[in-house]
């Protein structure tokens, strides 16, 4: 595919001569090797399927800074609405299978689930934008990117305990999507839901991609991120390009909610810890850089797996801690975000982030 | 084509134009010019839509212009070149001029003004697959002139082409300004080199602080006192 390549090719462009990228990638390669030896190849599928996941979410927390100057923190409540939706569409469906079977639908249910959370997703967002960052928009002189910051925090807020207040704060969950045996992969079995997970984010990410590269509209988008006065000047609206870009970043990240719904249920509490890995994948890869979200989402999963997998146990003054596992997951990853930051503040794909200087 | 009755401007509380009126007639090519922080730019940001007037009008084909956003005027056929190019960086130059025939939804209609633009700037189509970002400050700036023709626009604004560029490029992007207005394009020029300006324009406009003092055919411009004293320095 010629996407697929020219996606590939910017990656290598954007690693050759980059010793911070290059030491942080190599290393993690390394580490996906040492986890492959120590924890089995199962490990190594986990950490790929959900670096997937967190790519997608990571390219849209990009996307919307790049293009809209906001930093997002209610990505996470777009995640959250998205596993509700999917959970409301699922499983009534899932119900009346059980009284009267049909395979086509046992098959396709899933996908409907998800296409009506992404259709969610795009309206959020549309609303979103057109409600919120647009009258902001006009009253801001200065400090945009400040306020834009402290709004969505403020719908973050009120998306969560809305949703308490509505539906209650009961997990609402399914154990899976499809009811067949986990795949062979190799020697190792993986279940169906994290493969169609894991392909939904590449496909999506693939689909992006190509769209900001070959249509109008997503050059479009491109130039607004790039320079937003010269793309007016060429006649751009941004009264489209923005509810556009904000409803394509909230409809992936509702779509990564349902794709996900097996694995962490419809709370309203939900998007908090896919909106922190996900934020520290775009510190990691440089703010407003969608190319370089994909390879962060992949190296925070891997850092994920390793914290788990590798547990230490060190004696201070006679108490004995432990390092590592799953309560050191946040940790770690944390961490290498900060060395990162000290030693590359623009990311290791050091997109220099020209918004925030400008605004 | 293009009329300015009694405009004021400001950023802010900080008033740059005060009660600038002029006019352009169709396929004419008029010049702007006076000292830095004139208003010049001003004007040309005004009359682009980048800056609302405070009073007064803006007339574009007999359309009041005063509200009409940025990117309509684009639409309607005003295209601004300006001093800062506002080139997209992280795009090829062919891409950057392809963005700059964004209204222009016909393809081949697309490909045929590149081609234009391509022939008036040869240098441009050798570096055609080239990050816009990496090129020289002579490369730059016939990019965004490049692009702001990629619109096909009837009126083209440009802004200190001649700035940071070396002499014999000067030349060249004169040259193809005046080229540009022998095919049908009206153009304003705003530029610090008064000689040159004077050369290829038709009429000039000679604005301080923020006002318009004097205008009048480029040839009777040249000959004139104050502007021989002021600017040509003779």
């Amino acid at each position: 595919m010629k996407e697929q390549s020219s996606l590939g090719s910017t990656l290598v462009k954007k690693l050759t001569g980059n010793l911070a990228a290059t030491i942080v990638v190599g290393t993690t390669l390394v580490l996906a090797v040492v986890i492959g030896v120590e924890g089995g190849p199962s490990q190594v599928i986990n950490s790929i399927v959900t670096g997937g996941m967190w790519a997608l979410l990571a390219v849209g927390l990009a996307l919307v800074f790049g293009v809209m100057n906001v930093p997002h923190f209610a990505h996470g409540e777009s995640f959250m609405v998205g596993a509700y939706v999917a959970y409301f569409v699922f499983n009534p469906i899932h119900t009346s299978l059980k009284e009267n079977p049909n395979t086509f639908l046992g098959v396709t249910a899933p996908f409907l689930a998800m296409l009506a959370a992404a259709v969610a997703g795009l309206i959020l967002g549309v609303i979103l934008e057109r409600l919120l960052f647009y009258p902001l928009r006009l009253k801001t002189k200065s400090g945009w990117v400040m306020n834009a910051f402290l709004l969505t925090v403020g719908i973050s807020f009120i998306l969560t305990n809305g949703t308490t207040l509505t539906l209650g704060p009961n997990f609402r969950g399914i154990p899976r999507y499809w009811d067949v045996p986990p795949l062979q992969v190799g020697s190792v079995r993986v279940a169906v839901d994290r493969i169609i997970a894991f392909f939904i984010a590449i496909i999506s990410i693939v689909a992006l991609w190509f769209f900001l590269r070959q249509t109008r509209t997503g050059r479009a988008i491109r130039a607004v991120s790039q320079d937003e006065l010269g793309a007016q000047m060429m006649g751009i609206n941004l009264n489209f390009i923005y509810p556009l870009t904000f409803a394509l970043a909230t409809a992936m990240a509702a779509l990564s909610g349902a794709s996900l719904l097996f694995m962490f249920q419809a709370y309203p509490t939900v998007g908090l810890k896919p909106l922190y890995f996900a934020w520290y994948v775009v510190m990691l890869a440089g703010l407003g850089n969608v190319v370089g979200a994909i390879v962060g989402g992949f190296i925070v999963a891997v850092l994920q797996s390793a914290t788990q997998l590798f547990t230490f146990t060190v004696t201070v003054l006679g108490h004995e801690f432990q390092i590592g596992g799953i309560a050191w997951e946040d940790v770690i990853p944390t961490f290498v975000m900060i060395i990162v930051l000290l030693v590359v503040p623009s990311g290791i794909f050091g997109s220099e982030v020209k918004g925030v200087q400008e605004q | 084509m293009l009329q300015l009755k009694n405009l004021d401007a400001s950023y802010g509380f900080l008033q740059i134009l005060w009660d600038v009126s002029l006019h352009i007639a169709d396929g004419e090519f008029v010049g702007l010019i006076g000292p830095n922080g004139a208003g010049k730019t001003t004007t040309l940001r005004t009359i682009a839509g980048l800056l609302k007037p405070m009073k007064g009008e803006v007339l574009f084909k007999g359309h009041k212009m005063n509200t009409v956003p940025a990117h309509e005027t684009t639409r309607m056929g005003i295209s601004y070149i300006s001093e800062d190019l506002n080139l997209f960086v992280d795009m090829s130059v062919r891409e950057n001029l392809l963005m700059g025939a964004y209204i222009v939804r016909d393809q081949q209609k697309q490909l045929e003004t590149l081609d234009f633009v391509y022939e008036l700037f040869p240098r441009l189509k050798e570096r055609e697959g080239q990050l816009a970002g990496t090129m020289s400050g002579g490369e730059r700036k016939m990019l965004a002139i490049a692009r702001g023709m990629m619109s096909n626009p009837l009126l083209l604004l440009v802004d200190e082409p001649s700035l940071g560029l070396a002499p014999h490029l000067v030349t060249d992007v004169f040259k193809s300004l005046r080229r540009l207005q022998e095919t049908g394009v009206t153009l304003m020029l705003v530029e610090q080199r008064v000689n040159a300006t004077l050369e290829i324009t038709d009429r000039a406009y000679v604005m301080e602080q923020g006002r318009i003092v004097m205008e009048g055919p480029s040839s009777e411009l040249m000959t004139n006192e104050h502007v021989k004293a002021a600017y040509l320095g003779i």
